[in-house]
């Protein structure tokens, strides 16, 4: 009895922290009315696979009030409870425990492939492969699949040039309407912010170090450099580079860097950016984190190998090296922004998020004529997104003239 | 009166802290607060504070614990109280009684209980106070008046409890040295600019989850705290906008490239509106018809009231919570929030100031009470020297490896030569 009230206060939180997301998210609301009226998602059965927390919880939601089925799929690592009592509340399919280990993640993933989604939203391409390797004549009767990460779009590649994919694929990821803003300005912010939350430090004054220009790059060190952060990048890419000395910041090699980095920001998506000599050139104290990506971008291996570790407040890993230097590890090199903190904010979602459900309204009405392969989110539908952001902002765009027409294309 | 006897709060099993925690995050301050570590525990370990009681009434953290031990370790005998009631921390608390610092406070307390605690720590007859408010000041003024004309200096930390001093004064009833922190440029400059400025946009975002860049900030009053706000959120991409009744802090806000005006003309644009005026009711009943639908309301200067939260709840009709932390009152058609039910969003929604900002606030408190001890002062309000307040600031760039030029004498200009062909009178 206790045990069901418990869990009916666990839905009840989780349903109001949906509706405080919802209140930020109206590009997605007026996809969802536009979806209620035109129909056609009627039917359909939807597999909803990012991760489980009340931003997502509104597309779930959104694709169900457009008359889909939907269930929702994710680690237990990435899962919360009261976001996923919620959508069982709400009459959703939910597959996800929260804690739940590799072995219970795996059984649940098959029983949710089980469901014979028609449609699958990805992230990091789990599901769409593991449909592929153990559910292929569930994936011939599926219309598509939509990506939302980069990490999840390479493999898909790859299958696709091993001819191996049996679906069309939109990478929602690559529409600009998502890297442009969600990983600029909403990984930039959230993995920031954290790093202060966790260490109860400042950056005004330090030397950042940001590994790596991307958009997840630039937007964090964006966010630092307004912190009062002096921010020194490292980079591959020669024209990244130049931008951020246009930017205004420092260029070095990541050993040269090294000597003077306060704080680490791996921003790379590339395992390996940070090497165990790098850390050896790090001052005593040095904090390391990764935004966006994962651990594998740190020399965890050297790092654990030293069996020198200690948790120094929560979030905060210490090790001490042979030579007493210390070193301090955040979220244990995991992305911080969704290990330590509540992941991207609302408004930032909000864009993200309408794509994925554009693109569920395009592979319905559309991919039935798609041959198999990786599709771009096309500019219209990044446009409609952009306008709607635009319009609830309150801000008005120059109207195109037959004379401005006219001027451009003019030669 | 026996300590002892006065000291009757009563220990709840459940609430004691565990005193390696508490070791761990007094660990974390040290490392990361160079000039308490380094600069003013050379200056005061001279032998001055040898046989001194020192009472320190500071929110008890890890960061204050981190002070009174600076101050044990100088030979003083420190009597450590909170100065809030919701602000003490267990772990911390057991950390110093392990070091067997003399702790009056307990986690988990009421206003009841504090009072009792404060008075406990009167009790322990202390020589100086390092000081919140004047909280510990006034009470000993008014309960043990046999010990508060004893009292041998006070070290104030804030505003609030300067005003306070300076009203003791100006009544006659100041018969000891007290020295006003907050004015000192090493803590004003710092704390309430960069600290409170960074926290309060920390707990804003995390409190609501949502994004800075493309949000219109309004910031009311444009002091110290206001003016760290107003920065730190324009250089994250928030457009911002002051509200702010002197006219000179006003056209400093407007040459910073903040848009500037009357409540009336500029809260209806706003999605978040923060509060920095040190005064109460800065928005106030007057000002709820301006707010928009869904904007959000907090409150980084030191009255609970300075958001009016009496007044919102007034004209709602009804109110609930969508998140911890967050109470949304509805008023109309318009869903208004207000963080942490309007207390200093960044100490009752965060993690209160940054490590750094408080080594050099702490510096001040530190090399205030030696000044104190030292110096002989009169009576009265006071401000720690110039030089000393330099002394702090070079002592914090030298643990930065950050050398500095000298004047050299061809800098001096020669404004002033003529007058030696004034004839003297």
């Amino acid at each position: 009895m206790s045990d069901t009230s418990a869990q009916e206060s666990l839905a009840e939180s989780g349903a109001r922290r949906i509706e405080w997301a919802a209140r930020s998210m109206p590009v997605l609301r007026s996809i969802s009315e536009r979806l209620q009226q035109s129909g056609s998602l009627t039917g359909l059965r939807i597999g909803v696979g990012l991760v489980l927390e009340p931003k997502t919880a509104n597309l779930a939601l959104a694709l169900k009030n457009a008359g889909a089925q939907v269930s929702v799929f994710c680690s237990g690592r990435s899962t919360d409870q009261a976001t996923a009592d919620a959508l069982t509340a709400a009459g959703l399919r939910v597959f996800a425990e929260e804690g739940a280990g590799d072995d219970r993640d795996e059984e649940l993933a098959r029983e949710y492939l089980g469901t014979s989604p028609d449609i699958l939203l990805d992230d990091g391409a789990e599901l769409i492969r593991l449909a592929h390797r153990e559910f292929p004549e569930r994936v011939e009767q599926m219309l598509g699949a939509a990506e939302e990460t980069t990490s999840g779009v390479r493999p898909l590649r790859a299958m696709h040039a091993d001819g191996a994919l049996r679906i069309p694929v939109i990478a929602v990821n690559d529409a600009q309407t998502k890297y442009l803003f969600d990983n600029v300005y909403g990984t930039g912010q959230s993995c920031v912010m954290t790093l202060l939350d966790v260490t109860n430090l400042q950056l005004a004054g330090r030397i950042v170090v940001v590994v790596g220009y991307g958009w997840v790059g630039k937007g964090v060190a964006k966010h630092a450099a307004a912190l009062g952060a002096r921010v020194v990048v490292t980079e591959l890419d020669p024209i990244n580079a130049l931008q951020a000395i246009h930017d205004g910041y420092r260029v070095r090699s990541l050993a040269e860097a090294a000597p003077e980095a306060e704080v680490v920001f791996a921003a790379t998506g590339i395992a390996g950016a940070v090497t165990a000599a790098h850390v050896e050139r790090m001052p005593d104290g040095v904090i390391l984190a990764t935004a966006g990506g994962g651990a594998f971008e740190l020399p965890m291996t050297m790092l654990d190998a030293l069996n020198a570790r200690t948790l120094v407040r929560p979030g905060v890993t210490e090790y001490t090296m042979p030579s007493g230097r210390t070193v301090l590890v955040i979220s244990e090199g995991d992305c911080l922004n969704c290990t330590d903190g509540e992941g991207n904010p609302i408004e930032v979602m909000d864009l993200s998020l309408s794509l994925q459900a554009l693109a569920a309204e395009l592979i319905a009405t559309e991919a039935r004529h798609w041959a198999p392969g990786l599709y771009p989110v096309s500019r219209e539908l990044e446009n409609a997104v952009a306008i709607a952001r635009i319009t609830h902002e309150g801000a008005t765009l120059e109207p195109m003239t037959a004379e401005l027409a006219a001027a451009i294309r003019s030669w | 009166m026996n300590p002892t006897e006065s000291a009757t709060v009563v220990r709840d099993a459940s609430t004691v802290g565990d005193p390696v925690v508490g070791r761990a995050q007094i660990e974390w301050v040290r490392r990361h607060s160079p000039v308490l570590d380094g600069f003013v525990r050379e200056r005061i370990g001279d032998g001055s504070l040898n046989g001194v009681t020192i009472a320190v009434v500071v929110h008890l953290e890890a960061k204050t614990a981190f002070l009174a031990t600076v101050l044990a370790d100088a030979g003083a005998t420190v009597i450590v109280a909170g100065s809030n009631p919701r602000t003490t921390r267990g772990d911390v608390v057991e950390a110093l009684r392990d070091r067997g610092l003399t702790v009056v406070s307990e986690p988990g307390g009421d206003y009841e209980s504090w009072e009792r605690e404060l008075l406990a720590a009167a009790d322990h007859t202390p020589d100086y106070v390092i000081d919140d408010g004047a909280e510990l000041t006034m009470r000993m003024g008014k309960h043990r008046p046999e010990l508060y004309a004893r009292l041998k200096g006070v070290s104030e930390e804030t505003t609030t409890g300067t005003v306070r001093l300076h009203a003791l004064q100006a009544a006659g009833k100041l018969p000891f040295a007290a020295l006003t922190a907050n004015d000192a440029r090493c803590k004003h400059l710092f704390d309430n600019k960069f600290g409170t400025g960074q926290t309060t946009l920390q707990a804003v975002l995390r409190l609501t989850n949502r994004q800075i860049a493309g949000a219109v900030v309004a910031i009311v009053g444009y002091g110290f705290v206001g003016r760290g706000i107003a920065q730190y959120a324009k250089a994250m991409g928030a457009r911002t906008s002051v509200i702010e009744i002197d006219p000179v802090r006003a056209l400093e806000a407007h040459m910073d490239g903040h848009t500037v005006g009357a409540a009336r003309d500029l809260l209806p644009d706003a999605t978040i509106a923060i509060t920095a005026t040190g005064g109460m009711r800065a928005i106030g009943e007057r000002d709820l018809p301006f707010l928009r639908d869904d904007v959000v309301l907090a409150n980084a200067g030191h009255h609970d009231l300075e958001v009016d939260v009496d007044a919102i709840q007034a004209a709602s009709t009804s109110q609930f919570t969508p998140r911890e932390g967050v109470a949304t009152y509805r008023i109309g058609e318009r869903d208004i929030h207000v963080l942490t039910g309007g207390a200093l969003v960044n100490i009752a929604g965060g993690s209160g100031h940054p490590v750094e900002i408080m080594d050099l606030t702490f510096a001040v408190q530190g090399i205030g009470v030696h000044y104190l001890v030292t110096a002989g002062l009169e009576p009265g309000v006071h401000v720690i020297p110039a030089a000393l307040d330099d002394a702090i600031a070079a002592a914090k760039l030298a643990s930065l490896g950050v050398v500095l030029d000298g004047i050299r004498p061809e800098q001096g200009d020669d404004a002033t030569a003529w007058i030696e062909g004034v004839a003297a009178r």
